[in-house]
């Protein structure tokens, strides 16, 4: 078994000893070794490739020349000795004649190395006959484009769409059809069409020609384009985007580590963008509402740090709201929030005609929902429903941060999510307020004022915290302190909503949305005014509430 | 970072997004203020070779802002011989950007590349570059040339930038293996770069001018190393900041009549120099030339000094200028940035046994993957050969991607090391 990592591997050639190809695609549990060996701060793909044949198990490796981490992975497992058979194949950056050469020096290269090291013969009609064709596809798809995708996220997106999803990242959409190979007489005029054929395949982002790229985004059957970064890998994010500034069609960024952390954030976000690309999923076959009459319908958002629920009646006015902290589990928070705005309705359980989850716990809550919504699409039916003037959606809760842009009629069109890194949400706030040894409540009165603009420079959590004590240090007034972590989230809010195009009239929701600093340095760096409805935090929840009466 | 300059950085920050050209001029400005500091109120403890050193780069930093229309944007390992034969002025993006950090003017920059979707993990050098153009600050030169020699960063970038001004971009192609094979590969190139380069000027080069110019890259490379190999039992004080700036000067400027005075003067500086006092530093990569912690502890002390840094001597191999093409392309292909690891791991060993290295500190620039990646092998084997190393994590142009107080704390923890091993 010989594993590869790249459509650009001559994996007909491989097989021409009769040997089996795979591509690599495991995801550690950790990342120790590969911490260890080389450094943090390298892709999780290149990361999971040393941890894979560190732990043991992968014998034979033959890597493609791509980029600087493979490199370095290359350099670093060839000190170790872990595998028997461990090949870099140099790849031209061009498909010129001279790249072609090159490349078919290095294949003539493989094929001598793998023949010395296994001893087998190298068979010319086997090569040739090695070919296969893929199954041309049709009709309306959603594209996974950017990285290289692992299998379990592919099979995770494939079960978010109702279209078909086609992954055209590095591994996969490899189509050689081999007629030139098969024609040649010789070995070395089969290698140099060989050479030809994979330099002619549609380039990576690692090609200097990137022209018949375009192909990939540019095809009237594409319905949504997933876009898969991972972590410090460079190459995929200026195409992100370009596309998003040239194409109408549909385009959600994800970015991963190569690990599974953070799936349910990823879930949230495929689900959201389906019901993008083709609205909310059909009804599951829950009670229907009542046509006319008295009713109530609740919408429960499970958060973070909160659990908040709405109950509308029939003329969608509110009846009855809680917000209670979720606690242990997001189970018993809901359970308890729903109880306690019952009470505040004065309404018991059984009257409630219909109830919609929304929020992170959405999954995870007990019987009696007829549905879930993301909490994307509920943020948006709130406040659009709040104030019919709203475009864009501001939304900094605990754990993350987003925008969502909105169509004259409050449906999604776009929108973004931070990443896993905690600057510019609430938990930033928390963390730096603690740093400060001051309450939030304080803080958000506290940084309205400021005599000298201190600028935070670091993003990352842990530098700005040590930034802050060494502001202390020097004696620097606290609220202005505060003002300049204010315009840090303010920064990082105003880059997100710039990847969308800024519209307006702007409002803001989440916990954050009460702190008084934040939103005017908010302001002052979007130079908009921000909408804040009383109802801010519960925006979500009612959202939810207004979707029970769509489903 | 010193105050003032942290003021005019924000200045500069707040004119960038209204008043790119306003921002522009108000930064020639400064370089022009600042090189007639420098002419007229020469930093006494430079020697004079470093503060030549200073001149010519803030003259060349200040011919591409001046002059765009003459200068051609260059990544820091293309051979700039036919650029600078012709007359066109190498226009350095890397420089710039620590221009630009030094100025205190890249916040604005760097915000500006994550509202374009540039991945934050991208080198900040290209970042704040990449920022700088995006706000129109920088301005657009005549053509680009590039390579993917020593990183991804380089092709990602200024592809990119070539799009973003409109104008002709080529790139030399450096294959992995270092051989004769893949000199005659990039000599070739190299070839066709320089008919790309007589298209865009419409000036022909005359290979006399060539070889000439490949003449005195060959003299500078021998004087610099000649000059390393002095830094063994010579105290030469110096500052971090033209230690990092002479590697623009042997990489952009190499070939230059100014530059080969500069080596000669290198020479005669380290000759005159009284014999060595303190502790040898070879550093490994680029330099934080910004970071007050640094800069307190390795600028003019008498106590440490980097003797040698592997960006301002990597690619100073023999050259032969009856051959002009053969010699740049080996200066790409054997550079210790290209290929293997082991490679690069073999150079600094070279380096530290010829400056008489006390120890070596290898710095993770943050978005350098080549380097990043290396730096347990590197370590482990400079480690073996009895050199210790210090990893130091932090960036070389961003401030926000590091912490003084860590970079203190190991720089100091790594000297007490080095003192008590040599006691
Ligand atoms: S980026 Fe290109 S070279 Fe790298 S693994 Fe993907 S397809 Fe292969
Ligand atoms: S994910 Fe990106 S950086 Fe990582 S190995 Fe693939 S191309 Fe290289
Ligand atoms: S520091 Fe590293 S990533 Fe940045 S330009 Fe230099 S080699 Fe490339």
């Amino acid at each position: 078994m010989i594993y590869t990592i790249c459509k650009y591997t001559p994996t007909e050639l491989l097989a021409s000893f009769g040997q089996t190809c795979t591509v690599l695609d495991r995801i550690p549990e950790c990342f120790d070794r590969a911490e260890q060996t080389a450094h943090p701060n390298l892709c999780g793909f290149g990361k999971s490739v040393l941890e894979a044949v560190l732990s043991g198990g992968v014998r034979e490796l033959v890597l493609v020349n791509c980029c600087d981490t493979i490199r370095r992975v290359y350099d670093v497992l060839q000190r170790t000795g872990a595998c028997d058979f461990l090949f870099l194949m140099d790849l031209p950056h061009e498909a010129c004649g001279c790249s072609r050469a090159l490349l078919t020096g290095e294949l003539n290269r493989l094929l001598n190395t793998y023949a010395t090291y296994s001893g087998m013969e190298f068979s010319l009609p086997k090569f040739q006959a090695a070919f296969r064709t893929n199954a041309k596809n049709c009709g309306p798809y959603v594209g996974i484009l950017g990285v290289r995708v692992g299998r379990d996220l592919e099979r995770m997106m494939a079960r978010c769409f109702s279209l078909p999803v086609r992954n055209l990242t590095c591994t996969q959409g490899r189509c050689l059809n081999g007629d030139s190979v098969r024609a040649a007489g010789t070995l070395e005029s089969a290698l140099d069409a060989y050479a030809a054929e994979l330099l002619h395949q549609v380039p990576c982002r690692r090609m200097d020609d990137e022209t018949a790229r375009q192909a990939l985004y540019r095809d009237p059957d594409l319905r949504g384009i997933v876009y898969h970064t991972i972590k410090f890998c460079d190459f995929y994010g200026f195409e992100y985007a370009e596309i998003r500034r040239q194409m109408d069609v549909p385009i959600l960024k994800v970015e991963t580590d190569y690990t599974r952390q953070s799936q349910g954030q990823i879930l949230t976000r495929l689900e959201a963008f389906s019901e993008t690309v083709s609205g909310p999923a059909p009804e599951t076959g829950g009670s229907k509402l009542p046509t006319e009459g008295v009713f109530f319908v609740a919408g429960i958002d499970s958060g973070s740090t909160s659990t908040d629920v709405v109950i509308l009646n029939q003329d969608k006015k509110i009846v009855g709201t809680s917000i209670v902290p979720t606690g242990a589990g997001a189970s018993a928070g809901a359970e308890k929030s729903l109880e306690a705005a019952l009470r505040s309705a004065g309404l018991r359980q059984d009257q409630l005609a219909r109830t919609v989850a929304t929020g992170y716990g959405r999954a995870n809550l007990g019987g009696g929902l007829e549905q879930s919504v993301t909490e994307i699409t509920c943020h948006a039916r709130g406040a659009f429903f709040l104030n019919p003037k709203i475009r864009t959606i501001i939304d900094i809760g605990g754990q993350d941060s987003k925008v969502i842009r909105i169509d004259g009629t409050g449906h999604v069109i776009n929108f973004v999510m931070n990443d896993k890194c905690a600057a510019g949400t609430g938990r930033f706030l928390e963390m730096m307020a603690r740093t400060l040894g001051m309450g939030l409540e304080e803080m958000s009165r506290t940084g309205l004022t400021c005599r000298e603009d201190i600028t935070i420079s670091s993003m990352c959590t842990v530098f700005a915290e040590s930034e802050v004590v060494s502001l202390v240090a020097q004696n620097k007034d606290v609220s202005d302190i505060v003002h300049g972590l204010n315009k840090s989230v303010a920064a990082k809010t105003a880059a997100l909503a710039a990847r969308l195009g800024m519209e307006g009239d702007y409002c803001m929701t989440g916990g954050v949305a009460k702190n008084a600093g934040v939103v005017k340095a908010l302001e002052e760096k979007l130079g908009v005014s921000l909408f804040i409805s009383d109802e801010a935090q519960l925006c979500g929840a009612l959202g939810a509430a207004l979707l029970a009466f769509d489903l | 970072m010193s105050h003032l300059i942290d003021t005019f950085g924000a200045f500069v920050d707040r004119q960038a997004p209204a008043h790119p050209v306003r921002a522009r001029r108000l930064l020639i400005a400064a370089y022009e203020a600042k090189k007639w500091q420098m002419r007229l109120a020469p930093d006494r403890g430079l020697p004079p070779s470093k503060r030549e050193l200073c001149l010519i780069m803030m003259q060349s930093i200040l011919d591409c802002l001046r002059r765009p229309e003459h200068s051609a944007m260059v990544s820091l390992f293309v051979p700039c011989e036919p650029l600078t034969a012709l007359g066109v002025h190498p226009y350095s993006v890397e420089g710039l950007s620590c221009y630009l950090t030094g100025a205190g003017a890249y916040r604005a920059f760097l915000d500006h590349t994550v509202e374009d979707g540039v991945p934050e993990t991208l080198c900040s050098y290209h970042r704040v570059f990449l920022g700088a153009a995006g706000m129109h600050v920088m301005p657009a030169p005549r053509f680009v040339l590039h390579t993917n020699l020593a990183c991804d960063a380089n092709q990602l970038t200024f592809r990119n930038l070539a799009g973003r001004f409109h104008i002709p971009d080529f790139a030399v192609d450096v294959p992995f293996a270092h051989s004769e094979e893949a000199v005659r590969y990039v000599a070739e190139q190299l070839r066709k770069m320089v008919r790309f380069i007589e298209d865009c000027s419409g000036q022909k080069l005359p290979e006399e001018a060539l070889r000439a110019a490949v003449g005195r890259s060959a003299r500078t490379a021998k004087n610099y190393r000649r000059y390393l190999s002095l830094q063994n039992d010579h105290w030469l004080s110096g500052d971090v900041t033209s230690e990092l700036y002479a590697a623009f000067m042997n990489h952009v400027l190499l070939g230059t009549p100014q530059v080969e005075r500069f080596s000669q003067m290198c020479l005669e500086d380290v000759q005159n120099a009284p014999p060595r006092s303190g502790l040898n530093l070879l550093w490994l990569h680029t330099i934080p030339f910004w970071q007050q912690p640094v800069r307190q502890r390795l600028n003019f002390s008498d106590r440490v000094r980097i003797a040698a840094c592997d960006m301002s001597y990597e690619g100073l191999v023999h050259m032969d200028a009856s051959k002009p093409y053969e010699s740049m392309a080996a200066r790409m292909v054997y550079s210790g940035f290209n290929g293997s690891a082991e490679y690069r791991v073999k150079a600094a060993l070279q380096a530290a046994r010829t400056v008489g290295a006390d120890g070596v500190v290898y710095f993770c620039h943050w978005g350098c993957k080549a380097t990043l990646g290396a730096a347990q092998m590197v370590k482990q084997s400079l480690e073996a050969a009895g050199f210790p190393t210090l990893i130091l994590d932090g960036d070389g142009c961003d401030p926000g991607n590091s912490s003084d107080g860590q970079v203190s704390t190991r720089l100091d923890a790594f000297l007490e090391l080095l003192e008590a091993r040599n006691s």
